[in-house]
């Protein structure tokens, strides 16, 4: 139902009531009133940051000197913060130029960073040190204890927060995975009773769905006439579903309306036909799935323009067993970020001077590292002691202050927690999340910290 | 007296020849008893056997189980998935004609195949009116239909 047919609707109660009585009118969304907050931005894309990043060689820019035991400091991420990068070791970059491996690093993007734009929590309280953990922590911005894993959040999602209390249609509501490993495609909605898959996310991970499995299995769909042959075999479809009504239902629903799901199949088909001719914007360097899922993101971006939209990146996460590798994987998560503020500010119209932009890791690493060294002689990290709760958030875009930076090593600010009521204090459904009472104590607004 | 021994002991019962006038009966179980989700792995698996006659090999299901895995919106990806495999030259389907010569033994036929059971004379109906009315109608359209509905989703 659009606004006309609402307002149309509503008067006509009015007049049959003869204003006697008022009754809450129930939006297609489920709610009953209008959101309560004003919107402080009209997009949010939230970047979940990386795959459990360590403070030393990220924000604190001490690239080797915290952690090989080498005097040599310098930032890798100069798209997200100020800072001069190495000048020695180099090893982070692209392999082409100088014959070193890794030697010429990648240009920079913005020619300002996301932390001169926006404001830069620099300690902040992560409270999962694991991976899920931390992904369902800065989606509930909740920690729970009985969550498993291999289980949908046990809270709501920021996704079903927004959907219920903001309204929005599930096609403006996206969460981009980079694979569907370690229980990422189960985060679009929680099984809460109270919200749930009706006011889940729209979910693709576009390695899979665009890459090669997705080729051939899905792109060959044959287009079906919306009105001859489509309204009809919903018709039966409807009919079917309704003689099974009292025994069982379907799968869980995300809420897409037809002309959603037709607009998505749509987006696939153009996808599939843009992937061919080598159309999708990509970073420049795009050597790992994350780069890769920064494309499909901005795909997504332009197509659907979301009221938010939720990118997992994670490549970092080799650091395991890699040490070289995740400085590689940590400048090209910040050059993706880079890429990804860029191309809304310049290739979505509809998005730039609109959208605010937060990152925050889901966890940190290890103060000390494991015994495992890489091809460098260089020792691996992992990520289960204090030093792995211990994150940054950098957040830019309208209402955001400039050039602020908040906190420091000896005095951490914040939780990523904080994230969930924030992007409901952009998106004008704070005073919702607050209330509804699923948020870890003590979280609030980043605006609020300010 | 012993020739009455005798004769009732020569009496013996020929058990092949017990007739009870029973005729035999396909067995379908009802709507109410599908009670089970399908596992994604068992609706795919299923769907392709139903509708190309045979089996799917464990690495395809796999492929495909991951592609479905990466749709946020489970029905818009079986929905994604029937198309192509509707759009699949080895796809099996009767011919509209046939469909359309006897519409209640189509409808019969195709519950059968894709419910396991027969359908109820009020869906039979439904089915019948249906297809007269909707002359542009394909057994690919209900067969897609079926596909893609709830109930199959149930064993």
């Amino acid at each position: 139902m659009n606004r006309r047919k609402f307002i149309r609707n509503a008067g006509i109660a009015g007049i049959a009531g003869a204003g006697a009585f008022a009754v809450p009118y129930i939006l297609p969304s489920g709610r009953l009133f209008a959101a309560t907050g004003r919107q402080l931005a009209g997009h949010v894309v939230y970047v979940l940051f990386a795959g459990g990043v360590r403070q030393q060689e990220s924000i604190l820019q001490r690239y080797l000197d915290d952690s090989q035991g080498f005097p040599w400091a310098g930032n890798i991420m100069y798209n997200m913060f100020n800072g001069q990068s190495p000048t020695n070791k180099i090893v982070f970059g692209t392999d082409q130029g100088n014959g070193a491996t890794g030697g010429t690093p990648i240009p920079q993007i913005l020619s300002q960073t996301l932390e001169t734009q926006g404001t830069v929590f620099r300690e902040v309280q992560a409270q999962s040190a694991g991976h899920f953990g931390g992904l369902n922590n800065l989606l509930q911005g909740s920690q729970v204890t009985t969550q498993g894993l291999k289980q949908k959040p046990i809270n709501p999602t920021i996704f079903e927060y927004l959907r219920r209390h903001g309204g929005f249609p599930a096609s403006k509501v996206w969460f981009v995975g980079n694979g569907i490993g370690n229980g990422i495609p189960l985060l679009n909605y929680s099984n809460h009773p109270n919200y749930g898959a009706q006011y889940g996310a729209n979910f693709f991970a576009p390695t899979i769905t665009f890459g090669n499995l997705g080729f051939e299995h899905l792109s060959n769909a044959k287009v079906y006439h919306p009105e001859n042959e489509l309204d009809p075999m919903y018709q039966m479809k409807y009919f079917l579903d309704q003689s099974f009504a009292n025994v069982g239902r379907g799968g869980d629903s995300l809420g897409n309306t037809e002309d959603e799901k037709q607009d998505i199949k749509a987006f696939m088909r153009s996808t599939y036909d843009r992937v061919a001719q080598n159309a999708i914007p990509f970073p420049t360097i795009t050597e790992n799935s994350d780069a890769v899922n920064i494309g499909f993101a901005c795909e997504i971006m332009r197509w659907f323009k979301p009221a938010i939209t939720v990118v997992n990146l994670s490549a970092v996460d080799g650091c395991h067993s890699d040490f070289t590798g995740y400085l590689r994987a940590l400048h090209r998560a910040d050059h993706a970020v880079g890429h990804l503020w860029n191309y809304i500010q310049t290739q979505v119209p509809e998005m730039a001077g609109d959208t605010v932009m937060i990152a925050s890791p889901e966890c940190g690493r290890n103060l000390n590292h494991n015994p495992i060294k890489d091809v460098n002689d260089w020792y691996a990290y992992d990520h289960s002691d204090d030093n792995a709760s211990r994150v940054f958030t950098v957040m830019a875009g309208p209402g955001v202050p400039q050039n602020l930076s908040i906190g420091s090593e000896a005095n951490p600010i914040g939780f990523t927690s904080d994230n969930v009521p924030t992007i409901g204090e952009i998106l004008g459904v704070k005073n919702e999340i607050m209330s509804a009472g699923f948020l870890q104590p003590q979280s609030v607004s980043l605006f609020d910290r300010i | 007296m012993g020739l009455l021994l005798f004769l009732l002991g020569a009496c013996k019962k020929d058990a092949s020849k017990d007739q009870y006038e029973v005729n035999q009966v396909q067995l379908y179980p009802s709507i109410g008893a599908k009670t089970k989700n399908k596992t994604q792995e068992q609706y795919v698996s299923i769907l392709y056997t139903n509708l190309f006659q045979r089996a799917l090999s464990g690495n395809k299901l796999v492929e495909i189980n991951d592609c479905l895995e990466s749709i946020g919106d489970k029905e818009l990806g079986r929905e994604v998935l029937i198309s192509n495999f509707m759009n699949d030259p080895n796809v099996v389907l009767p011919s509209d004609s046939s469909m359309r010569s006897n519409p209640d033994v189509f409808t019969e036929f195709t519950y059968e195949r894709f419910f396991v059971r027969k359908p109820s004379e009020a869906e039979k109906t439904w089915f019948r009116n249906f297809i007269e009315a909707n002359p542009q109608l394909s057994a690919e359209m209900i067969y897609f239909a079926f596909a893609l509905s709830n109930e199959y989703l149930y064993y």
